[in-house]
């Protein structure tokens, strides 16, 4: 089977843009990352588009109405957060396949204000009668399950968010480049216990885009600035006692980084830095040990010392994370691989990560679906 | 007469109770029926029974902040209950600061908030509260 390569990556800056409908969005992050592979649309076999808020309403096709009607396969898809990973995934798998040359991958979205939606239900409305299903306090239960079983305080979970908007301040595209201070944090607004509003993630539009394209290709388009993918998983939640009751972004990211580490033939030890779903602070604690960047327990020590951050042993989220680029659900996914891709290829300007040679990607979707990327440079 | 003020409360004039599903293969617990089991994957029927008012704090969070219209603050709680089965739902306490993880809980039916139908009846739901410890001894109440 062949290789797979990113040669293209594209994204617009992340924040709100009322006067573009989402296609328009998605069309700007697809001409960036054709241009950057330097390739037409009319080199594309196929079109992969993740979206949630806007997913049925044929968003392959409307990019394609912008910027050019091909009449290739368009599929597009929708997984929650992870909408945007299954897109590249799905990429992947059709280059894999063979039948594929090249691949394009988009994600876009223009998120509601406000706290995301639940589902409707016929019930008497649910929320604040049978506990919360809003996503800051699925979050803050799962960091107290952490903070219960170690001792992790309200102050390392808010050290998360001081580290990545520092990262934040460096990337350009960022919806929020300024820093804040640890007692900023701990001052904003409870949102949901132990999380305020500084650790959560915010509503943004945005739109990423990357072409994939075969080993054949990739030599045939010079391979200086190609970036492999060594590894690729896309898992669905197994049965857990509490699960679906209590999401769980435990296991599902367990799952599928141990399925990626197997398939490139790497460990959590070789891996220079990670772009991981940081949605709320909690969760970023909880994904180090997830991801097997620490032992069980010790994510908070990760915290404390600066390991994760820039300059530390493995730095995490040096885009600035969720926490500052705003998390526009169905982009989001590709966004993290667009960041691995500049980060390897050493154009990731101010924030770059030193020696960044192998980077994962991490995105997770609830209800619940998890998908890890592993890329090298090639 | 009452409604349910969820899927999950049964109250047809005698004692309310909360009605959960049981797979008669492997005996995981669900609070809906499905097709067949997520566990086993066995297609035999599933058995209703009568979820315990009995279990233990999991874990939770103080809600400060919701959907328009909620009341806030009130603490969410995931609720692993002693036959296994887990529920979501809100833990009323007045020191939500010395919450434990393992913490003993009942659950207990209330009349969800005085909330009214468009015909003005009322509703069952639920909630959970601490087990007071009865004596030194640190038995159950």
């Amino acid at each position: 089977m062949t290789d797979v390569f990113v040669m293209g990556a594209g994204m617009i800056p992340f924040g709100r843009y009322p006067d573009h409908k989402p296609a328009q969005l998605g069309s700007q992050a697809a001409l960036q990352a054709l241009d950057d592979a330097g390739l037409s649309i009319k080199d594309v076999n196929i079109v992969y588009t993740g979206c949630v808020f806007n997913a049925q309403s044929m968003m392959g096709q409307k990019v394609l109405q912008e910027i050019g009607q091909t009449g290739v396969p368009c599929i597009n898809v929708s997984n929650a957060c992870s909408s945007g990973a299954t897109a590249v995934r799905e990429a992947f798998v059709g280059i894999k396949s063979g039948l594929y040359d090249v691949a394009l991958a988009i994600g876009v979205e223009k998120n509601p204000s406000g706290m995301l939606p639940v589902a409707p239900s016929d019930d008497l409305p649910a929320e604040g009668l049978f506990g919360s299903d809003s996503m800051p306090a699925v979050f803050a239960e799962c960091g107290v399950v952490h903070t219960s079983r170690y001792g992790t305080t309200l102050e390392q979970y808010a050290k998360v968010a001081v580290k990545n908007r520092r990262h934040g301040a460096l990337n350009p595209k960022a919806r929020y480049q300024s820093e804040v201070s640890l007692e900023e944090v701990l001052q904003s607004p409870m949102i949901a216990w132990p999380l305020t509003k500084l650790m959560c993630s915010a509503n943004v539009d945005g739109a990423a885009a990357v072409v994939l394209v075969s080993e054949r290709k990739a030599k045939e388009l010079g391979l200086s600035r190609a970036v492999k993918i060594r590894g690729s998983a896309l898992v669905s939640d197994p049965w857990e006692q509490r699960n679906p009751v209590m999401f769980d972004p435990n296991t599902v990211t367990r799952m599928a980084a141990k399925q990626a580490f197997k398939m490139a033939g790497l460990g959590p030890e070789d891996l220079d830095f990670v772009e991981l779903h940081d949605c709320f602070s909690t969760a970023e604690i909880l994904h180090y040990e997830n991801l097997g960047l620490c032992g069980e327990g010790e994510a908070a020590g990760l915290i404390d010392r600066g390991e994760t951050a820039l300059g530390g042993r493995i730095p995490v989220n040096a885009s600035g994370g969720l926490l500052s680029k705003g998390h526009p659900i169905g982009a989001t996914g590709v966004a993290n691989i667009v960041e691995l891709v500049e980060q390897i290829r050493g154009e990731a300007g101010k924030r770059q990560v030193e020696g960044a040679r192998i980077g994962l990607a991490h995105v997770l979707g609830f209800g619940t679906s998890c998908a890890v990327h592993i890329l090298e440079k090639a | 007469m009452p409604k349910p003020a969820n899927a999950l409360v049964v109250c047809n004039g005698e004692q309310p109770w909360v009605r959960a599903y049981r797979c008669p293969d492997c005996g995981a617990t669900a609070t809906v029926e499905t097709l067949a089991c997520r566990r086993c994957f066995s297609r035999k029927p599933q058995e209703a029974f009568q979820a315990s008012t009995n279990g233990t704090l999991y874990t939770w969070s103080v809600v400060e902040r919701s959907y328009p219209g909620v009341a806030v603050p009130f603490v969410s709680a995931i609720i692993d209950l002693d036959d296994g089965l887990v529920l979501k739902g809100n833990l009323r306490t007045d020191d939500a600061a010395s919450l434990k993880m393992g913490a003993a809980v009942e659950l207990v039916f209330d009349d969800a908030n005085g909330a009214r139908d468009e015909d003005g009846e009322g509703y069952v739901g639920y909630h959970f509260e601490l087990v007071e410890k009865a004596n030194t001894t640190g038995e159950r109440a």
